[in-house]
């Protein structure tokens, strides 16, 4: 009878527990989170002294495959980690404003011309000074390189050096997002002269003129980082060691802050909050991004499912993107177009042509193709909250009569799978963009020929790729709102990437460990952006 | 044949219950396991007697096609078992000589893995979902089953009836198929049973770890591992599948007591 009484008191245990919770529903947190200070969801406390060790835990490492270079890097996991050693001219501030970093100041003379004014106080982090030739030999790398973000600069003429501490850029034409595209890392002032000397290889070695050094980086498993002593800014980085564990579990990532292992740790369950209610000394914040998931729908596969336009926009309509951003974002998220909601100029998805059709019209033109019994399989990884978004849409296909397989990996097998090769022999593929700072900036990945990355899958469209290059011309106002609305209504025609819902970023933080600052909007994927202004409490 | 005791009858009439919610849910009963029918995260009331998960599916068609997942997954998988341990274990028992030693030392190497991380290097070389499941509920379950049927059938080789078969001229596979098989049946049988709870724990561990089945279709794994990640917000959801599953496998373990007792009575069940 032991066994008996057994299972009978796993199973009181089980149905006491929910009695418990009984009455009470977790509904999804839609409004929006409250903030510390304007712009901050938290304020790190100057009164506290400087010093300590900060543990961070992150889901996933920077990418083996391209080093450590930045002007390589092309994902948002990478650039956060080495957006800890290396810097811009330009940054971005709270809600989205742009802001000097390396560049104190800078003047547009004219559209096509920028002129940046540096700091003279800043080294890196072996001591040299930066100068003017750092600034103008990474541009000319960048702009020589293969990198991905070499298109996000735009139309660039030339760069210049005017003394040792004024650069100045001109560009082709005027092109709106320049600022933007500066603020992020692979746009970041690399130490041209050991570089030149090949003392230097930035794939090998981060040498920047960031609040941090690398100490330590053991590939998916931790990075440790030493203050850098030469950092320029006075009584910044506020923590003298910075240790970030890769955690790819969320539950090993909530039970190191729950014992106190972690002060910080980014998590990628919408329900975290609720998750930790009872955790003591834990505080979940979400950051709204103007990152967003979008879906791939593959047009170069040899006897691609979707090459005919009908099939796409079909797809595009049965799609509910208020459920996904209500169900598999717990309502975190917001419906989005090209580009990102939440930007100021960004489109109305509720204005797309998409928007206003039924899915008896998506069976129509499915119907149309020839396409009525259409299967596929889309490709996701594990990470959450993507397999919840994966799910939701294959709800939202099955209304329309369309059968989706959800094939689910980790990120690495992912990532092999959709961008390794070309053509790419996937169907479909879920994934996110950061979205930046400035509207135009995500639309440049649906150019393959300017992103390189999605080559593989999307095939060219002239009449897309135009209005984007137009809307980056136009200087922001109503007439570049009117360019960005054209390229959201060409992109959702065209359909070969379809964009979904904004993606919340949370971050969870032990407040008895720490006094974290925090942005209460992100842009660039980066929640460790604020991480040098951190005071520590206490380390364990 | 003795009656059998009340337990195992109880035991059979849960395990029947369970198939029949199985089978329910291939017929549709209970409602699409799939379909988004309310809010997120409603703990259990009218429409959703089981609460409804993250995506506002009700846990009730959920935990159905779970248990039918798994009973299926694990059912065929301790088939695919019986019959791949009924043969090398009856040869090996039989023959003896190197052919022994060679069994007995592969299922010995099996042995040696702990079930979860054999089980985890079969879904890492297979890729995660229901054929890397199979496989390791038939590899954690081999050397055991083995085993016995092999010692089984070195006790009934003995018999006299066998050596009888033997000396009237039967071929092997007719001393075999004729003499040994049906008196190691037994055996077979009820280590069957325990298999299969074995099976089912192995893919509901496999499957909390994320290499079993995949998303949307549930198993009882995936719906514990569900669960258990939010068992402080929606504690419901793991109620479902964790009485489910305590109330399977213990079925399954009674229904395997009773067995033996009415194929290897108490008397009869040494093995020289």
């Amino acid at each position: 009878m032991r066994p008996i009484r057994l299972a009978c008191g796993v199973a009181a245990a089980l149905l006491a527990t929910a009695c418990a919770a009984t009455g009470t529903t977790t509904q999804p947190s839609t409004g929006p989170q409250a903030e510390a200070a304007p712009g901050y969801l938290a304020v790190a406390d100057d009164a506290l002294p400087p010093g300590g060790t900060l543990n961070a835990q992150v889901h996933i490492d920077s990418g083996a495959a391209t080093g450590y270079d930045p002007q390589l890097a092309d994902v948002a996991t990478t650039w956060q980690l080495l957006s800890l050693s290396y810097e811009t001219l330009v940054t971005v501030g709270p809600d989205f404003g742009i802001e000097p970093l390396l560049a104190e100041k800078w003047e547009t003379p004219s559209p096509t011309e920028y002129v940046f004014h540096l700091r003279e106080d800043v080294s890196f982090s072996n001591g040299r000074k930066m100068t003017a030739d750092d600034v103008v030999g990474s541009f000319e790398r960048l702009l020589a390189s293969e990198s991905v973000w070499r298109g996000q600069l735009g139309p660039v003429r030339s760069v210049t050096k005017d003394g040792d501490h004024t650069v100045k850029v001109t560009l082709k034409e005027p092109y709106t997002p320049f600022l933007a595209a500066l603020a992020n890392v692979p746009a970041a002032v690399l130490p041209m002269k050991e570089i030149n000397d090949r003392s230097v290889d930035p794939a090998t070695t981060l040498l920047g003129t960031g609040p941090y050094v690398v100490e330590d980086h053991r590939q998916d498993v931790s990075w440790t980082f030493k203050r850098n002593e030469k950092y320029w800014a006075k009584g910044k980085p506020a923590a003298d060691t910075l240790n970030i564990t890769i955690a790819p579990e969320e539950a090993a990532r909530i039970a190191a802050l729950q014992n106190g292992s972690a002060a910080l740790a980014t998590l990628g369950n919408v329900d975290s909050a609720g998750m930790l209610a009872g955790a003591r000394d834990v505080q979940v914040v979400t950051q709204a991004t103007t990152d967003l998931y979008y879906l791939m729908l593959n047009t170069k596969a040899p006897n691609s499912k979707f090459a005919d336009p009908k099939v796409r926009q079909a797809i595009t309509i049965a799609l509910d993107q208020q459920q996904i951003a209500d169900i598999a974002l717990g309502g975190k998220g917001k419906p989005s177009a090209v580009t990102p909601a939440g930007l100021p100029g960004a489109c109305d998805p509720a204005a797309l042509p998409s928007a206003s059709k039924n899915a008896d019209e998506a069976k129509k033109l499915l119907a149309e193709a020839g396409a009525e019994n259409l299967t596929f399989t889309l490709s996701i990884y594990s990470t959450q909250p993507a397999p919840a978004v994966a799910q939701v849409i294959q709800q939202n296909l099955q209304q329309a009569g369309i059968t989706v397989k959800i094939e689910q990996m980790d990120e690495a097998s992912w990532s092999g799978k959709v961008y390794g090769k070309a053509p790419a022999d996937f169907d479909a593929a879920l994934s996110w963009f950061a979205g930046y700072a400035d509207p135009g900036m995500v639309t440049k990945w649906w150019n393959p020929e300017e992103a390189g990355f999605n080559v593989g899958f999307m095939t060219p469209d002239k009449e897309l790729n135009a209005l984007i290059d137009a809307a980056g011309k136009e200087p922001a106002g109503a007439a570049r709102e009117k360019a960005l609305a054209a390229v959201c209504a060409r992109a959702d025609t065209d359909a070969q990437m379809i964009p979904l819902v904004t993606r919340p970023a949370t971050v969870a933080y032990r407040s008895d460990a720490l006094s974290p600052s925090l942005y209460s909007t992100e842009g660039y994927g980066n929640v460790l952006r604020l991480v040098a202004d951190a005071r520590v409490k206490k380390t364990r | 044949m003795k009656r059998p005791d009340r337990l195992s009858i109880g035991g059979l009439a849960c395990l029947l219950v369970l198939v029949v919610f199985a089978l329910g849910s291939l017929a549709g009963a209970g409602g699409d396991p799939d379909a988004i029918v309310g809010p997120r995260l409603q703990p259990p009331g009218p429409g959703w007697w089981l609460g409804t998960d993250n995506l506002g599916r009700s846990m009730v068609p959920r935990v159905m096609e779970g248990v039918g997942t798994t009973l299926l997954l694990s059912s065929l998988a301790v088939l695919v078992t019986a019959a791949v341990s009924a043969t090398f274990g009856i040869i090996a028992g039989y023959r003896g000589g190197y052919l022994n030693e060679l069994v007995m030392r592969l299922v010995e190497v099996l042995y040696s893995f702990p079930a979860i991380v054999l089980a985890i290097l079969v879904a890492a070389v297979l890729g995660p979902g229901q054929v890397a499941a199979s496989a390791s509920i038939v590899l954690v379950t081999i050397p055991l089953m083995t085993r016995l049927v092999r010692a089984a059938a070195v006790a009934v080789s003995q018999r006299d009836y066998v050596t009888s078969a033997v000396i009237s001229g039967a071929r092997l596979p007719r001393v075999l198929g004729r003499h040994v098989l049906p008196n190691v049946a037994g055996t077979i049988a009820v280590q069957g049973t325990y298999a299969l709870s074995v099976g089912i724990a192995v893919e509901g561990g496999l499957s909390f770890l994320g290499f079993g089945v995949q998303p949307p279709q549930a198993s009882l794994g995936v719906l514990i591992q569900q669960g258990g990640t939010y068992m402080i917000a929606a504690p419901w959801l793991i109620l479902g599948p964790g009485v489910v599953l305590v109330a399977a496998i213990l079925s399954i373990n009674v229904v395997g007591d009773g067995l033996r007792d009415q194929l290897e009575p108490r008397e009869t069940r040494s093995l020289t």
